[in-house]
């Protein structure tokens, strides 16, 4: 009678077949004709993690790059065929991949295709200065609209920046440095695509109303004569230990609304059952709105107006926990870092409640229901299993694995990694303007 | 081309297949004895059923003073009822998977639930909880005011928002709801009060002006009964729709630049008022502004980002604020501060153009293919469909204004899109809001001919 989080919703009726092609490239197919649609998603396995000293922003830059035309395609054909086709489409870079996907009306499956086989195979053709330099100014304006002209902007590149060391390949986030996005060459450019996006380094998703007999014809046709890259340099060994070892603050006065309390944890990494664990610790200490850390500061000490702690899996290095607390009124670091740290330190102590991991159970399957209830969704996880762990059929067991998991498996987790000593932190104060100015910012 | 840098073989552009055809689905309309509306859709394969919750709580019925008091009672629907406190509620509904939101604007107020269709009754019943019996507890009303008042803050540093908030206190008269914050500012917050709250939850909120939509994965479940045990046992009187006043606006060209020292872009936002979604030219009027500024590849992106490389991308939109009534026509975006001059010359270059020489069949029919062949995709879940129902309630639009707004958006011709576009964002007569570095920014802009350019402390 009572709703629990249960395996009846688990996504056991969909399925996933996989293929390669001689090249190399990686297929894999899953069909589902409730609706008319298709998603086309290519994740190359090249992110920021394979930058070199001094070209930070550079893998984020190509993926602008990929839409600037290739042999047949010209300018922004790309966007334009798409779109007119009825489609939708992007693309985005993280530290461990950069991904390109189309969602289509089903009867244009043939031309998304087309359009990504055309890229892989020939962008060098259309790639000029030209281009480079357009793009190197649009991503610069990407950079100050989203991290440099907002308030704590920066905060996630400076928690980076702490949590792994310097000259870590996580070290720096993918938007890139303004001076190395500068520095970036068209010899760069070509470069990087030389020994990245060829089709022994990619993984292709197509999800949704198709016939996979045909589909997969098609990427043969358009695929097959692409031939397989050599060039591809491993990235730098991410193994840090899972402990950062002593709490590393950093106080940030700027020209912000209100205190803030920011903080990078690291976590196990992704693949690995205290990652699962540590995603429902991280529920229950900060996600939604019956968590431990909204309810103790939100609603009952009212030191914050918002207090969430998220997950950010990684594969190639620990993952990152992520505690981010704007203040209330004229709330003090002190109190919110002892209520925060009386928390964490209790489900590290006493452990979840069975109501608490019911909860972040319920919630966590509901948030991959979501993830797999699109086609565009589904095919992104299909990518991520394939390309980071090899088997996209772990796409279909990820909730099983989440509602696996024990109360003292969190616990356990809990006690290893969410601990003051285990994290950097920002103390954002709020400064006048004038005095902003002073501090050259 | 260098043959070379070709390293496959080259295939000529395939045709597209045999198109399937889709419609926007018609709901079942009907009403519960206690005078609910109810609109059903059925989704197959929607496993997370989406309910809208339609009030008649518009922005206009707040008390004089009291901007911001519908938001603060629509989140305290969820800070404890019935038999739950605050916190039992919402770890109430964290265990069916569900999410609840909510929000008030000039068309009503919103509730959105969404969850698992197993765990529907139950998250229906704690709805229907919160809908009929709220606790309006002193202490967690009060905290949602505070919150509140620490929130203006935060929003007024955001560019974005301190950019919109800007363009409606210009744009509209003084006596308009519409100049002032949704969500109220810091004197009008402060003064909201548990009983007044209380008071504005009588005034609006009750079955009989209600709707509520449910969309989804939905023929293993008997609705009807499950309708019946929830939101049907939540009663109240009869009552008149809230009267709004009509919509009115000064659109004479001018400048505002709200002073941001040392801000390394200029957030932009252009604006006047529109037609509504009555309006026959309405699907002209998204035909034009799509072509405008819709996507990446329309006028002003490709001048401003894909040549000049002046912003992340700049969007042109129409929202509408109430049907029959207005929309807000802008032109959105940022641009590093050094380029604002040139980026707001090319902008008005872009309207001048499109003014004299109107728009190309080979647009209008890549901007009317995406509008109408995205539909089934852009309707995938049930969550889009259930949030387009309810705007069509809240405008009073037909259950099927949708279906028919994509045979109107297909039967327009270029001339028409022209037209439309063209009068609407008519180049002298945009409010322009410009959030950024007076110091550097104001003779360029002055140099625009713009109209007046006034500057103001941010």
């Amino acid at each position: 009678m009572s709703p629990t989080a249960s395996h009846d919703l688990a996504a056991g009726t969909l399925t996933a077949t996989e293929h390669r092609l001689a090249n190399g490239l990686r297929v894999v197919l899953s069909e589902d004709h409730l609706t008319p649609v298709v998603a086309v998603c290519l994740w190359y396995d090249v992110g920021s993690r394979n930058e070199a000293a001094g070209r930070t922003g550079l893998a984020h830059l190509f993926e602008h790059l990929m839409f600037q035309g290739s042999a047949q395609v010209h300018g922004n054909g790309h966007f334009e065929l798409i779109q007119a086709a009825g489609g939708s489409l992007n693309g985005t870079t993280s530290f461990e991949r950069t991904n390109y996907f189309e969602t289509m009306p089903a009867n244009q499956l043939e031309l998304a295709l087309w359009l990504e086989a055309d890229r892989m195979g020939s962008l060098l053709v259309a790639l000029d200065e030209e281009s480079l330099q357009n793009q190197r100014d649009v991503v610069k304006n990407e950079r100050r609209q989203r991290y440099d002209n907002v308030p704590y902007g920066t905060a996630f590149e400076r928690l980076v920046a702490l949590a792994y060391p310097a000259g870590h390949p996580y070290h720096h986030t993918p938007i890139g440095s303004m001076a190395d996005l500068d520095a970036a060459t068209l010899a760069d450019a070509h470069a990087f695509f030389r020994a990245n996006y060829a089709p022994n380094n990619a993984v292709l998703a197509i999800v949704g109303d198709i016939v996979p007999e045909q589909a997969l014809a098609w990427v043969e046709k358009y695929f097959g004569s692409i031939p397989a890259g050599t060039g591809k340099v491993p990235p730098r060994d991410g193994t840090l230990p899972g402990n950062i070892g002593a709490e590393l603050l950093e106080e940030v006065r700027e020209e912000v609304p209100a205190r803030a309390l920011v903080a990078a944890y690291r976590l196990p990494p992704d693949g690995t059952r205290e990652c699962d664990a540590a995603d429902i610790a991280a529920t229950i200490l900060g996600s939604g709105m019956s968590s431990r850390l909204y309810n103790r500061l939100v609603r009952r000490d009212r030191t914050a107006i918002t207090a969430d702690f998220g997950l950010m899996r990684l594969v190639g290095a620990p993952s990152l926990g992520w505690l981010d607390v704007k203040a209330a009124g004229g709330a003090e670091f002190a109190q919110i870092r002892a209520a925060v740290d009386e928390e964490q330190a209790r489900l590290g102590s006493d452990g979840a409640t069975a109501e608490e991991m019911e909860r972040a159970q319920a919630r966590l399957e509901r948030e991959w229901l979501d993830r797999l209830g699109t086609v565009a969704g589904r095919a992104d996880e299909l990518c991520r299993y394939a390309v980071l762990f090899g088997d996209p059929q772990l796409a279909f067991s990820a909730i099983s694995r989440i509602l696996d998991v024990s109360a003292d498996e969190v616990r356990a987790v809990a006690a290893a990694c969410l601990r003051p000593d285990n994290r950097a932190v920002l103390e954002y104060e709020p400064i006048s303007r004038d005095a902003a100015a002073e501090a050259g910012q | 081309v260098s043959d070379d840098l070709v390293v496959m073989d080259l295939h000529p552009l395939p045709a597209a297949g045999q198109a399937k055809p889709w419609e926007f689905p018609v709901p079942d309309r009907s009403s519960l004895a206690t005078g609910l509306t109810v609109l059903c859709c059925h989704r197959p394969g929607q496993q997370v059923v989406a309910v809208e919750i339609c009030l008649d709580a518009p922005l206009d019925a707040e008390p004089d003073g009291l901007d911001g008091i519908a938001t603060v009672m629509v989140h305290a629907l969820s800070e404890g009822c019935g038999p739950y406190t605050a916190e039992e509620f919402a770890a109430e509904l964290e265990r069916c998977g569900a999410t609840l939101g909510s929000r008030v604007d000039y068309t009503g107020a919103r509730i959105s639930l969404e969850v698992p269709a197993s765990r529907l009754p139950r998250a229906l019943g704690l709805l229907t909880e919160a809908l009929r019996a709220p606790t309006f507890a002193p202490g967690d009303v009060e905290r949602l005011v505070h919150n509140r008042l620490d929130e203006i803050p935060h929003e007024l540093a955001n560019p974005a928002r301190r950019a919109a908030i800007a363009l409606s206190a210009d744009l509209f008269p003084a006596w308009a709801r519409m100049s002032r914050p949704r969500q109220g500012t810091l004197e009008t917050v402060g003064r909201i009060d548990p009983a007044g709250v209380r008071a504005f939850y009588q005034a609006h909120v009750r079955p009989a002006t209600a709707t509520a939509i449910v969309v989804g994965d939905l023929p293993d479940v008997d609705l009807d009964a499950i309708l019946a045990g929830t939101l049907g046992q939540w009663t109240g009187d009869p009552a008149r729709p809230v009267p709004v006043p009509p919509v009115t606006a000064d659109d004479a060209g001018r400048v505002l630049i709200v002073d941001r020292p040392g801000a390394v872009q200029t957030q932009l936002l252009i604006g006047r008022l529109g037609p509504d979604r009555h309006d026959p030219n309405w699907p002209a009027l998204v035909v034009g502004t799509y072509c405008l500024g819709g996507t990446l590849t329309s006028r002003l992106d490709r001048v401003l980002r894909e040549e000049k490389g002046y912003t992340y991308g700049v969007r042109a939109f129409a929202q509408v604020l109430r049907s029959p009534g207005a929309s807000l026509l802008a032109i959105s975006g940022a641009v590093d501060t050094g380029s604002t001059g040139p980026a707001l010359a090319d902008l008005q270059a872009v309207l001048r153009t499109l003014a004299v020489e109107g728009l190309t069949d080979v647009e209008r029919d890549m901007a009317v293919q995406n509008l109408v062949l995205v539909a089934p995709l852009r309707y995938e879940t049930a969550a889009a469909v259930a949030g387009t129902l309810a705007d069509q309630v809240e405008q009073h639009l037909p259950d099927d204004y949708q279906a028919e707004l994509y045979r109107r958006l297909a039967a327009t011709s270029a001339a028409e899109a022209t037209a439309a576009v063209v009068t609407s964002f008519a180049a002298d007569r945009l409010v322009m809001v410009l959030v950024g570095d007076a110091a550097e920014i104001r003779q360029p802009v002055q140099d625009l001919g713009a109209g007046p350019v006034i500057v103001t402390a941010s």
